[in-house]
């Protein structure tokens, strides 16, 4: 089976190089957690996959396409979740829908049980026709997720979506994730929430200065840091240490 | 520098937030050569405007009269913006619960917001005015200098006002509603304004001078009932009473704020948990043009101050209702109403597509799907050239009624007036909203100088298409 995601040499500089020569590939079915310190290149990372900024060199394939060349074909089956919600203030969450559904071109009667099936278990139903703008950071946040999943996307890229969220909410993004990636989705995500790394992540990547420094399980990532019986934290640390 | 946390200070800050707000700062690199162009032109129209006063100087009471008129457009005008800049610096920064949090005395904060949206509300008519008013006084007219001190001080009795109404209605009502009350009352005076000017249009010419007569000042014009008036005639004594009365207000309206304010009771009003309903959506479309058009209109019609200011632009239909309607006679006869749909519809495409291009809070989330880029600049486009067209519709109507052969001219002269306001505004969006605290405009005066610009040329060519004598007058025999 294709590979969900495959980079390979991924450059990206501004005024200093911001990612470095990275190599990622996640599975079909694989919840991936990209993890590093502020400025990392976590986001630009995210970004270059979504085909919403072109490296300066590399590749980047979605089960097989190739973002570069076919940007339109491989953003089909992506869902792009940024850290600052893409909302609209003066739509309903029901109309943002419409309007993501609209962009993905799901088929409206589908798009329509999709959307009340999303509002519905992401507890929005009752505030389904009112105006964003009033909402908190957290409805914003679920909004824009429902807005991520109405069109059932094989591949999710997630920045720091929990941001915003109770604990009720959280368990239920998370649980509804897990769904998503046992129906063979693949998941990479960025948190500064180390435990939400290690409990939902099959595998984990922790990068600093545009460069992967370790991948793997926490016993691999232990390994690689020198950390024995190390919690995640502590091989976050000592790996980003220097 | 100043003190930190001193009075001074924190003006000095306020002054910057709201010169960095302001539509003039972060527009365009180039918008302040045309801005000093226009206003070169201004100073030259206001020289022989000034030679014409000074050659013809009006008897007392008339002064007085046209400085109450004055006066009272500047109440106005001033006040609707007031309570739209109040609205700002209370509840639109969200910046208030951390100066309370703060060691600075909550009343020096208060007195630094009212008096920075006095001089922000001063500002244009100060600068607009004292066009005119440097005018007279190099024909020797110092009095007319009167007009600096004159506006600061009624800009000071409108910020007080404008901060007790909007603390009553956002209390009452909630920021949004309050500040619909603003541009309601933009609107009603522009429109009054606007009337009164049209007025020896539609009343009698004696009607007419029995109105003027009414309003001029019975007994002394010196008296102590006119003093704002003779303020801005440059009386010392009226200044200086009209000054102490603007200083009097402000203070009362501080100090019985100044409570509730310190307590964040003014905030903490305002504050309403869930968003106001919408008219239920779910009409799903398969269709990425059909969302985004979708999801443009209703950006529009939700645009805060959208009826209003599509309202102001569409004054220049009274006059043609009139001239449809055969109740006024201009120039040749109906041909006149051409040239004037042709501004108007650039007008309104300008207006729309600057709301598009401000209105997109998200731009990144149709660049994250799968759609070609120039999806989302075809969907503005589309949604200001429907909602331009909806509003010409009607006239475009009454022209074919009354004079079908007319439409040959005027229609490609709409189109040229839609299509290049639209180009336009796409690349130079004009200012409709002030910036969130700490970001740029995304509008540029420059857009609003070029647009007006290009809507005049159209309806000069369709004018000189309709009417070919038109400048005939002009050469000679």
């Amino acid at each position: 089976m294709s590979e969900a995601l495959r980079v390979r040499g991924l450059s990206k500089s501004f005024a200093r190089p911001v990612i470095a020569g990275l190599d990622l590939s996640i599975a079909p079915g694989e919840f991936y957690a990209l993890l590093g310190p502020n400025g990392a290149g976590k986001t630009t990372t995210l970004r270059m996959i979504a085909g919403l900024m072109r490296p300066d060199a590399g590749s980047v394939c979605v089960f097989g396409r190739d973002v570069l060349a076919d940007p339109l074909g491989a953003k089909a089956i992506m869902a792009w979740l940024p850290d600052e919600p893409l909302l609209y203030d003066r739509l309903s969450p029901m109309e943002y829908l419409e309007f993501v559904a609209g962009l993905w071109r799901v088929e409206p009667a589908l798009a329509k049980s999709r959307a009340e099936e999303l509002l519905e278990t992401l507890g929005l139903w009752a505030h389904r026709f009112e105006r964003c703008e009033g909402f908190s950071r957290g409805m914003k946040q679920k909004t824009v997720l429902a807005g991520a999943l109405i069109h059932e996307p094989r591949f999710l890229l997630l920045d720091e979506p929990f941001t915003g969220l109770d604990a009720a909410s959280t368990r239920l993004v998370k649980e509804i994730l897990q769904a998503r990636v046992r129906a063979g989705a693949a998941v990479i995500l960025t948190t500064h929430i180390l435990d939400t790394a290690e409990r939902l992540a099959a595998r984990i990547g922790i990068i600093a200065g545009g460069r992967l420094l370790a991948e793997g399980d926490l016993a691999a990532l232990q390994r690689q840091a020198g950390v024995a019986h190390g919690s995640l934290e502590d091989v976050f640390l000592q790996l980003t240490a220097s | 520098m100043f003190r930190p946390a001193g009075f001074a200070w924190l003006l000095a800050r306020e002054g910057r937030v709201l010169w960095r707000g302001s539509i003039l700062v972060r527009t365009h690199k180039y918008v302040l050569a045309p801005v000093l162009i226009t206003g070169l032109m201004f100073q030259g129209v206001a020289l022989a405007l000034a030679a014409q006063i000074v050659r013809h100087p009006l008897p007392p009471g008339q002064m007085v009269l046209v400085a109450n008129l004055n006066l009272f457009f500047f109440f106005w005008l001033m006040l609707s913006r007031a309570m739209t800049a109040a609205i700002d610096v209370l509840y639109g920064r969200g910046d208030v619960d951390f100066l309370l949090a703060s060691p600075i005395p909550p009343g020096r904060v208060l007195a630094v917001r009212m008096l920075g949206v006095a001089g922000s509300v001063a500002a244009p008519w100060v600068l607009l005015g004292g066009v005119l008013a440097n005018a007279l006084a190099v024909y020797g007219q110092l009095w007319a200098l009167a007009i600096y001190p004159m506006l600061l001080a009624e800009a000071l009795v409108v910020a007080a006002l404008a901060f007790a109404l909007v603390v009553l209605l956002a209390g009452w009502t909630g920021p949004k509603r309050a500040r619909r009350a603003g541009h309601m009352l933009a609107l009603v005076a522009g429109v009054f304004i606007f009337a009164l000017g049209q007025a020896p249009r539609f009343m009698s010419s004696a009607a007419l001078g029995r109105f003027w007569q009414a309003l001029l000042p019975v007994g002394d014009a010196r008296g102590l009932r006119y003093v704002f008036a003779n303020g801005l005639l440059g009386h010392p004594w009226a200044l200086a009473l009209s000054a102490g009365f603007s200083g009097a207000v402000f203070w009362l309206v501080w100090a019985a704020l100044g409570g509730r304010f310190a307590s964040g009771a003014i905030i903490a009003a305002a504050y309403r948990p869930g968003g106001s309903a919408v008219r239920q959506g779910g009409a799903f479309r398969a269709s990425p043009f059909a969302a985004v058009l979708m999801k443009n209109l209703r950006l529009l019609t939700r645009f805060p101050g959208v009826v209003t200011q599509t309202v102001y632009r569409s004054l220049t239909l009274v006059p043609v209702v009139m001239i449809l309607a055969g109740r006024l006679r201009v120039g040749g006869g109906v041909e006149v109403v051409a040239p004037l749909l042709v501004f108007l519809t650039g007008q309104l495409a300008l207006f729309f597509i600057s709301v598009m291009v401000g209105s997109d809070e998200s731009p990144e989330l149709a660049a994250s799907a799968p759609v070609a880029p120039a999806l989302r600049r075809r969907g503005a486009l589309a949604a200001a050239g429907y909602a331009t067209l909806v509003l010409m519709a009607l006239p475009v109507i009454g022209v074919l009624a009354r004079d079908a052969a007319l439409l040959a001219d005027l229609l490609p002269g709409m189109a040229g007036a839609l299509a290049s306001n639209l180009a336009l505004g796409l690349r130079l969006p004009i200012p409709l909203v002030r910036a969130d605290f700490g970001k740029a405009q995304t509008g540029t005066v420059l857009g609003l100088i070029l647009g007006v610009g290009v809507s005049s040329a159209w309806s000069f060519a369709v004018w000189l298409l309709v009417a070919p004598h038109a400048l005939g007058w002009l050469l000679p025999g």
